[in-house]
């Protein structure tokens, strides 16, 4: 089982019948020139790459933006569409009135299966207690949390929410709230590390691709800037794959992981066992 | 003129699709007597390209290409593009599609595309799998 556990669908066609909305996708992304996808590409996609499952993000920018990108009923849509390859998680809003019972609509009525936050984009720290009823509802329902964290492309994005320290408060006081640090955190790969081998309830995943190609960029994060044998010998039940399509190559990364030089079982972990436990130990 | 697109999703990395029927159909369609096909494809990690469509032939050009522009060689063009907002994988695609070409042009007399014996006309992807449109503009 190789799972994505990283995937922002905004641009996949079922979802895209009205030209403003893609628009505002490809304007609040900050992501051009891709054109919409229909599912027949996104199945070619996933073949070429090996994936049977992609976990797709919803976004929920209300306050920041005035809008979702993606809503959960379209992420409810898409997983209807093809519900044997596609997870579905919900977005999220925490500073919007409202917000947690949406997301206990999600949860239960729509069947997401965790939520998606991104600080940085959002305007809030992780450790606010404003988001404690977000966490609790989590904990409630046992779903976990998928953070953007590290860098973000998105515009209006401010870095100094997303550092991994700013998750250590999160990851303490709810030891049995699932998170993942989303892209590792990058740049700060050695500080996630640092937060995965002390707090076991924190994950991270592969979805970044900032600089060079796919095979470069991992070599360098995964085997220079943290060595390998950490990921292989200490946090190989917390690092999951996660490509960030389509802001970076879902096949080339995929790929890219292969080439790392881990152990066959620590790669099976990565390419799906992890994403299995995040998720709540099933499909 | 008449200008009529083909519409493909490529399946794999790198394919070539024979598309001398698809085009003749347009031919056909135009109802244009005589002038001149161009064939033309609107991206830039594909190619157009006229070949005989042997599995054989098919295999020799992917490998030829495939040893002209290595996926592992460092390329200038794996960094991050400002205008696409995404990382630029793909240079080996660009290369591949700058040595085959990006069109192909046949005479048309008395409404028949005039070619070769052995003369298919290919779509090569270089960087699939994607949704392609090829254009297929007759000429008075």
């Amino acid at each position: 089982m190789f799972i994505d556990i990283h995937v922002h669908p905004a641009f996949f066609e079922p979802i895209n019948q009205d030209e403003q909305r893609e628009e505002l996708r490809h304007r609040e992304l900050d992501i051009h020139r891709n054109g919409t996808a229909p599912l027949e590409h996104i199945f070619n996609q996933m073949r070429c790459a090996g994936l049977d499952r992609l976990c797709l993000l919803g976004q929920d920018y209300t306050s920041t933006v005035g809008d979702t990108l993606v809503s959960n009923e379209e992420i409810h849509q898409l997983v209807g569409l093809a519900p044997d390859r596609f997870i579905g998680f919900a977005g999220a809003d925490p500073l919007a009135p409202g917000a947690v019972d949406r997301l206990e609509h999600a949860f239960t009525d729509l069947k997401l299966r965790g939520v998606n936050l991104h600080p940085g984009r959002q305007h809030f720290y992780p450790a606010d207690e404003r988001l404690e009823p977000i966490y609790a509802l989590c904990e409630q329902y046992d779903r976990p949390v998928m953070f953007h964290a590290g860098l973000s492309w998105e515009p209006d994005t401010l870095t100094r929410y997303c550092h991994p320290l700013c998750f250590e408060e999160v990851a303490a006081r709810h030891p049995k709230l699932r998170i993942c640090l989303g892209h590792f955190a990058w740049p700060w790969v050695r500080e996630t590390a640092m937060l995965m081998v002390k707090y076991p309830n924190v994950y991270a995943d592969t979805g970044a691709l900032y600089f060079d190609c796919a095979r470069e960029f991992y070599q360098q994060t995964f085997t220079r800037d943290i060595p390998v044998t950490w990921i292989d010998r200490s946090l190989r039940h917390q690092v999951m794959f996660g490509s960030n399509n389509p802001r970076f190559e879902q096949i080339r990364m995929a790929q890219a992981l292969d080439q790392l030089g881990l152990r066959d079982s620590t790669l099976e972990l990565i390419r799906g066992g992890n994403a299995l436990e995040f998720l709540g130990g099933s499909l | 003129m008449y200008i009529k697109p083909i519409v493909l999703l490529t399946k794999t990395y790198n394919e070539m699709d024979v598309i001398t029927p698809q085009v003749e159909q347009i031919v056909k369609e135009s109802e244009i007597q005589n002038g001149m096909v161009t064939v033309l494809t609107k991206h830039t990690t594909t190619g157009i390209t006229v070949n005989e469509a042997l599995e054989c032939l098919e295999s020799d050009i992917a490998l030829f290409l495939q040893r002209q522009a290595p996926e592992d060689a460092p390329y200038s063009h794996a960094r991050m593009l400002r205008d696409y907002g995404s990382t630029a994988g793909n240079p080996a695609g660009h290369l591949k599609a700058y040595l085959t070409g990006n069109h192909c042009h046949f005479p048309l007399v008395e409404g028949e595309m005039i070619r070769g014996g052995a003369q298919d006309i290919y779509f090569c992807e270089f960087d699939g799998p994607a949704k392609r449109t090829i254009l297929v503009i007759v000429q008075e």
